[in-house]
């Protein structure tokens, strides 16, 4: 009889906010427009689709109009002019009508010139992120020692460095690029400060959390001769730690390396910011170039991150 | 070198240990500067909390511990807990650090925090942790291993050479030779008492062997029902 009054057979409850989901959001998402990403023709002009992705621009042309001391007979290295003939619309001044009439523009092309333009971006990013972890080390040890309860300093400034490592942690590198960038202007030194800032708290808390895992018994042992606080520190913490320490450093420079490429999104430096201004003109296939160079660096220094840790552990 | 050791003077010492358990109540015993004296008693007696009081790492329920006439629960213990050297039933030692590091542990509070980070220890204080090492039977090949990978009788003689490498005025040593084999225990316990006559030092040394308190120790005190046992004592060795 029981059984009978109930309506829906209770495993099938989840199906109800699913279908709530589909029926009533999937509309709002506008998921049609996965299709215009493959249209190929002109029936939406403010939609790239990916055809406009390809290929990538690895090369650089520049107007030599724009290049006064170009000598032609000495060209850059590997690098080659190009004329082109393309229809400039005009207004004639006189008749007030436009016009059309063929202008000849001269195109010093340098066929790789753009790998080394995006080259070097990608070097400031990595500046960008061994800066940040730089910074997180300096501000987040004396943060991880006032943390600690293993190194034991009153319980009023373990508390509140836990707080600082929670707050600094809450605010996401996006952010607090954002911000920087609104006050100290664009460039990497908002995006250095942006990554150490927010890295600071995690290293206060990995650091902290590896002085309190270690044993106590020999640190109890040390302290008991009447060493010092640092001496202590050196010569029965900081074995014990060494190995966790490393690996945590290496975890947040693997991680602020890749939020390196982002934040320039928010004018914070790097290869994210070349991304954006690439995207914002149209240029798809620089684009294109640079989210490979990204995919490179990364899965390089993914690998590298493993070697290390791998090398650390034997 | 006789007269640098410490005196003790243990006070209707009221002890509780880290579970709780009350483990002496009122004990009291006086021990003249550079004696070597042997503690027995059965398990759970209070003899580890006892070196504890001794050593300032364990405050009195009630009564007192005098360490050449200084009390132990001042603030100033640190400069008297610079010249003990402690052993203990579970070693203590840095599992990742080397051996000869570990025995260096113990000159921290002789020298200052930077010689710990850099390993710049002067060259007397390292030939002195090396000949340590040697005389407790620990070679050269292994004053460089990880303390971790040590047998429980190695580690056992590490934690003796870093009590003893700082010449400490009194060496507490908990069942120091709980995990040797017999000679090596009588060599260990040997050269332990031929540190302390050199420099004069206290010694309070735990133990189990009746026999070894005996032949190493020139007074012997024994812990039971929470007290000093009165009138055991060997009274022969210690005008020696």
């Amino acid at each position: 009889m029981k059984a009978e009054a109930r309506l829906m057979p209770k495993q099938g409850l989840w199906l109800v906010p699913v279908v709530a989901l589909i029926a009533l959001s999937a509309p709002r998402m506008e998921f049609g427009r996965v299709g215009l990403a493959f249209a190929s023709d002109a029936s939406a002009p403010d939609i790239a689709g990916l055809a406009r992705f390809w290929p990538p621009q690895i090369e650089t042309r520049t107007d030599i109009a724009n290049l006064p001391s170009l000598d032609p007979d000495r060209l850059p290295p590997f690098s080659r002019l190009e004329t082109s003939t393309a229809p400039i619309r005009e207004l004639d001044p006189d008749t007030l009508e436009t016009t059309t009439r063929m202008s000849q523009r001269t195109w010093l092309v340098s066929p790789l010139g753009y790998l080394g333009d995006v080259a070097l971006r990608m070097v400031e990013t990595i500046e960008i992120g061994l800066w940040g972890t730089l910074l997180a080390v300096v501000a987040g040890l004396p943060l991880a020692f006032a943390r600690s309860r293993a190194i034991g300093l009153p319980f009023a400034l373990q508390i509140s460095a836990r707080l600082s490592c929670a707050a600094l942690r809450a605010l996401p590198e996006l952010l607090v690029a954002l911000l920087l960038v609104g006050a100290i202007g664009f460039g990497p030194t908002a995006g250095v400060l942006a990554l150490g800032v927010h890295a600071a708290g995690f290293i206060g808390r990995f650091y902290a959390d590896a002085f309190d895992d270690a044993d106590q018994h020999p640190i109890e042992a040390i302290r008991a001769t009447g060493a010092g606080r640092m001496s202590v520190f050196i010569v029965a913490v900081l074995p014990q730690v060494r190995a966790s320490l490393a690996s945590a450093t290496l975890y947040i420079l693997d991680r602020n390396v890749r939020m390196a490429t982002v934040i320039g999104i928010v004018g914070a430096g790097g290869i994210g910011q070349e991304l954006k201004g690439r995207i914002d003109l149209y240029e798809f296939g620089h684009a294109t170039t640079i989210v490979i160079a990204i995919f490179i660096v990364v899965a390089i220094l993914d690998e590298f991150a493993a070697h290390l840790r791998k090398r650390q552990s034997s | 070198m006789s007269g640098t050791g410490f005196s003790i003077s243990v006070r209707d010492l009221s002890l509780r240990h880290g579970n709780g358990d009350v483990v002496l109540t009122g004990a009291a015993v006086e021990v003249a500067p550079g004696t070597i004296c042997a503690l027995l008693g059965a398990s759970g007696s209070g003899k580890s909390s006892l070196l504890a009081a001794l050593g300032g790492r364990l405050a009195p329920v009630a009564g007192q511990v005098l360490i050449g006439g200084r009390p132990m629960i001042s603030r100033s213990r640190r400069r008297v807990q610079a010249r003990i050297g402690t052993t203990y039933q579970d070693h203590r030692l840095v599992a990742q650090a080397t051996v000869l590091d570990n025995v260096l542990a113990g000159l921290a509070p002789h020298v200052p925090w930077w010689r710990c980070a850099t390993g710049r220890y002067a060259p007397a204080h390292l030939t002195r942790a090396t000949d340590l090492l040697e005389r407790l039977g620990l070679h050269a090949a292994l004053h460089h291993r990880r303390a971790g990978s040590l047998s429980g009788g190695q580690a056992q003689r590490v934690g003796i050479a870093r009590a003893l490498v700082a010449r400490p005025s009194l060496l507490l040593a908990d069942e120091p030779i709980a995990s040797l084999d017999p000679q090596t225990a009588r060599d260990v316990l040997a050269l332990i008492a031929r540190e302390a006559r050199e420099s004069g030092a206290t010694v309070v040394c735990a133990l189990h062997q009746p026999e070894l308190a005996a032949t190493f120790a020139d007074r012997i005190l024994t812990l039971h029902e929470g007290a000093f046992r009165a009138g055991v004592e060997q009274p022969q060795r210690s005008a020696a």
